[in-house]
């Protein structure tokens, strides 16, 4: 079955490829790991699955992009779905995100859908943060489920390509699956890549002769947006990292900012000065779940941090596009966290 | 433009880190100077910081771009049409003095004295709505008082983000006060046909006549539609090309610096108002037409009830703001003795702006 989804629901966002256009390089490298790697492992639930949603809708410009799994061949793509359907989640509907842009997949998803009962197709808008559980679950199955909350456990199993590629290989065919694929990406590279790198090698090992001379950088695991920075480079890969983003830090002033827009897009720079809330509206306009950012500011600033559960505080999914966003560079996920935790 | 800043690049940054070290160095030049060369090193330089929180990558949209979008439409919808009507000696003279006093002196020295750690960018835009709103006849003193007022208000206030009405209609209302009778005059007649160099400089030399509100207030005259619009009739210095101020306005709109609700819902309370007490009353109150295009309306409208520190924050909020900002200005025009009640309706609404918002907060959050 086939349903066309652009937005229903959800309003604001942020399109990211427009603002920061990553092309990787076609030549996937493979690097190896000095030790024994790790090995994937699948553990089905013991939890009933009515829903599993197979989310093929990066969106975020420096995710792994859907061709590496793929490779032109969606239809093989589904086969191994299907096998998976049947071994693990025999009464399941499986859903099925793409992107609208991306005419080959959808075309060819769809002529397989078309034929089989428990399989839905949507077309998404690859709007930041469209790939968020919440979102996706809203915007597809139209249930709320909460932010930071195990999916399983109302019925809903959320998979993204690589792994479902994965748990075929390890299951279904019995092979041991010990790498997989890691876009690296950003300002502080030479060049945008994706590889194969066996589970457990080193951070540093794989970006060795990568990085640009003679500027400062700094390493992000999973996008500078929701990710973490990591200093430590000696840390090991692991199955949850998707993408490693290296960006020019720029802490340096730079003359004439108006007329560099290229030079410091993409950078750690803070882009501004710190100046008070202003009421322009531009975090209430992105937020993707309806809230008032501002509002929370403005408790906090007062010194009543308690008063910020009043307005929904609850339904935030901490993407930080508020903070991103906001013309007077004011830390509204840092706030917005510190006000939650106080809840706890 | 960025080739030929390219050489000077590394002189500017050098002497900039110079005058940076000096002034860092010595408390006294710092005490007196540092909030200057911040504000001068802000225009020229951009940040060192970096992000250490989530996100770490932010957009590149400042404060400064946001007040730079509505200098550049408050130019093109007021500064030049009026150039055009009433001549370049008499705009430029009071953009210099409002901006020179406004922002260089009282906001200098308001830094100065109150030890702020930077001059804002948001005196630009008040200094620059404080001739607008002024008789083009108005001597050059009112302008520079008026300037001065505006910024002395804000800053006491709290500053940029923290006022609670608009600077610049504020002092307006101060200057109304003190001197009614050099606000009442004043209005002169604006050049039509096409521009000389005489009347580029002068415009139509020294003929008043009333504005169109007074005119219909005292004789009943009504003035016609296309030349309200294209600011042919007589008005405050930036009010009278409303076609120049509705395009330079929509254009806000469009780059999100300036929410459409607000408008909207003004000029709409405006006109459907006006057309309710038309239908009862018949010809003693002015027509719906005339009173959308006549006065300050185009100009409050669209850049004054629209500043979003002082209007309402939440969206819904925006509609009540803007509905009742177009109500007060029916009322006063129309049955008080008073021609004109833009100034006092955005006043108004500014203030009652804070109840309006917590109102609708407490009844969307169901607090």
């Amino acid at each position: 079955m086939y349903k066309e989804k652009e937005n229903s629901w959800f309003k604001g966002g942020y399109n990211f490829f427009d603002t920061y256009p990553i092309r990787f390089c076609n030549i996937v490298e493979k690097i190896f790991s000095d030790d024994m790697p790790e090995i994937f492992e699948f553990h089905a639930s013991v939890q009933k699955i009515q829903h599993v949603i197979v989310n093929l809708c990066p969106t975020e410009p420096w995710i792994l992009p859907n061709w590496v799994i793929l490779e032109h061949k969606t239809a093989a793509f589904l086969d191994k779905l299907k096998e998976i359907r049947v071994r693990y989640f025999p009464d399941a509907t499986i859903h099925i995100g793409i992107n609208k842009n991306e005419n080959e997949h959808i075309v060819e998803t769809i002529d397989y859908a078309v034929s089989v009962e428990w399989m839905k197709v949507y077309k998404l808008d690859a709007k930041y943060p469209q790939d968020d559980p919440v979102i996706l679950a809203k915007v597809i199955l139209g249930v709320d489920i909460s932010f930071n909350k195990d999916t399983i456990s109302q019925g809903v199993v959320i998979l993204d390509a690589q792994t479902v590629s994965a748990v075929y290989d390890n299951c279904i065919l019995g092979n041991q699956v010990n790498s997989r694929f890691i876009a690296l990406s950003g300002t502080g590279l030479k060049e945008n890549e994706i590889i194969n790198v066996q589970l457990g090698t080193s951070i540093e090992k794989m970006f060795k002769g990568r990085f640009k001379e003679g500027i400062k950088y700094r390493v992000f695991v999973n996008g500078p947006l929701r990710g973490n920075e990591i200093t430590d480079l000696s840390q090991r890969i692991d199955w949850s990292i998707n993408n490693i983003v290296a960006l020019d830090a720029m802490d340096r002033n730079i003359m004439f900012p108006m007329f560099k827009s290229n030079e410091l897009a993409l950078t750690t720079n803070i882009l501004g000065e710190l100046r008070r809330c202003i009421y322009c509206n531009f975090c209430d306009d992105i937020c993707p779940v309806d809230l008032e950012p501002a509002l929370y500011y403005h408790s906090y600033g007062r010194g009543e941090k308690h008063k910020a559960r009043l307005y929904n505080l609850g339904k935030c999914i901490e993407c930080g596009l508020c903070s991103f966003i906001c013309p007077s560079k004011l830390e509204l996920l840092k706030i917005i966290k510190e006000c939650k935790a106080l809840d706890k | 433009m960025k080739k030929l800043l390219k050489p000077i690049e590394p002189i500017l940054s050098k002497g900039f880190d110079r005058v940076e070290s000096f002034i860092h160095t010595h408390r006294s030049v710092k005490f007196l100077f540092g909030s200057i060369f911040g504000a001068f090193e802000g225009l020229v330089r951009g940040t060192k910081e970096t992000t250490q929180t989530q996100p770490f990558i932010r957009n590149n949209y400042d404060v400064k771009r946001f007040m730079g979008a509505v200098l550049v439409a408050l130019v093109i919808g007021w500064v030049f049409p009026a150039i055009y009507f009433y001549g370049w000696q008499c705009v430029i003279s009071k953009l210099i003095v409002s901006l020179i006093i406004g922002v260089f002196v009282v906001d200098v020295l308001w830094a100065i004295i109150a030890r702020e750690e930077h001059i804002s960018e948001g005196g630009f835009v008040s200094c620059l709505l404080v001739p607008a709103i002024l008789p083009p006849q108005s001597p050059l003193w009112l302008t520079g008082l008026g300037a001065a007022f505006a910024i002395i208000f804000r800053n006491v206030m709290g500053g940029v983000g923290n006022n609670l009405v608009n600077p610049a209609i504020f002092s307006r209302l101060f200057l109304t006060i003190c001197f009614p009778s050099l606000l009442v005059t004043g209005y002169q007649t604006p050049f039509v046909g096409i521009p000389d160099l005489h009347s580029l400089r002068y415009g139509l030399d020294a003929v008043t006549h009333a504005t169109p509100l007074t005119a219909f207030k005292t004789s009943g005259e009504v003035a016609s539609f296309l030349s309200l619009l294209f600011g042919t009739a007589a008005g405050s210095l930036g009010e009278t090309c409303r076609l120049a101020l509705i395009l330079s306005g929509l254009w806000l709109i469009k780059i999100k610096v300036v929410n459409w609700r607000i408008p909207v819902s003004y000029l709409g309370s405006v006109l459907v108002l006006s057309v309710f007490f038309s239908l009862v009353m018949g010809k003693t109150v002015a027509p719906p037409l005339f009173q959308l295009m006549s006065g300050g309306l185009i100009l409050g409208a669209f850049f004054m009830a629209t500043d979003p520190i002082t209007a309402t924050y939440s969206q819904n909020s925006k509609w009540i703001f803007g509905a009742g900002c177009g109500f007060v200005t029916v009322l006063i025009r129309n049955f008080t003795t008073l021609p004109e009640g833009v100034m006092y309706s955005i006043l108004l609404m500014n203030l009652l702006s804070i109840p309006i918002q917590s109102l609708m907060v407490k009844i969307k959050y169901r607090i």
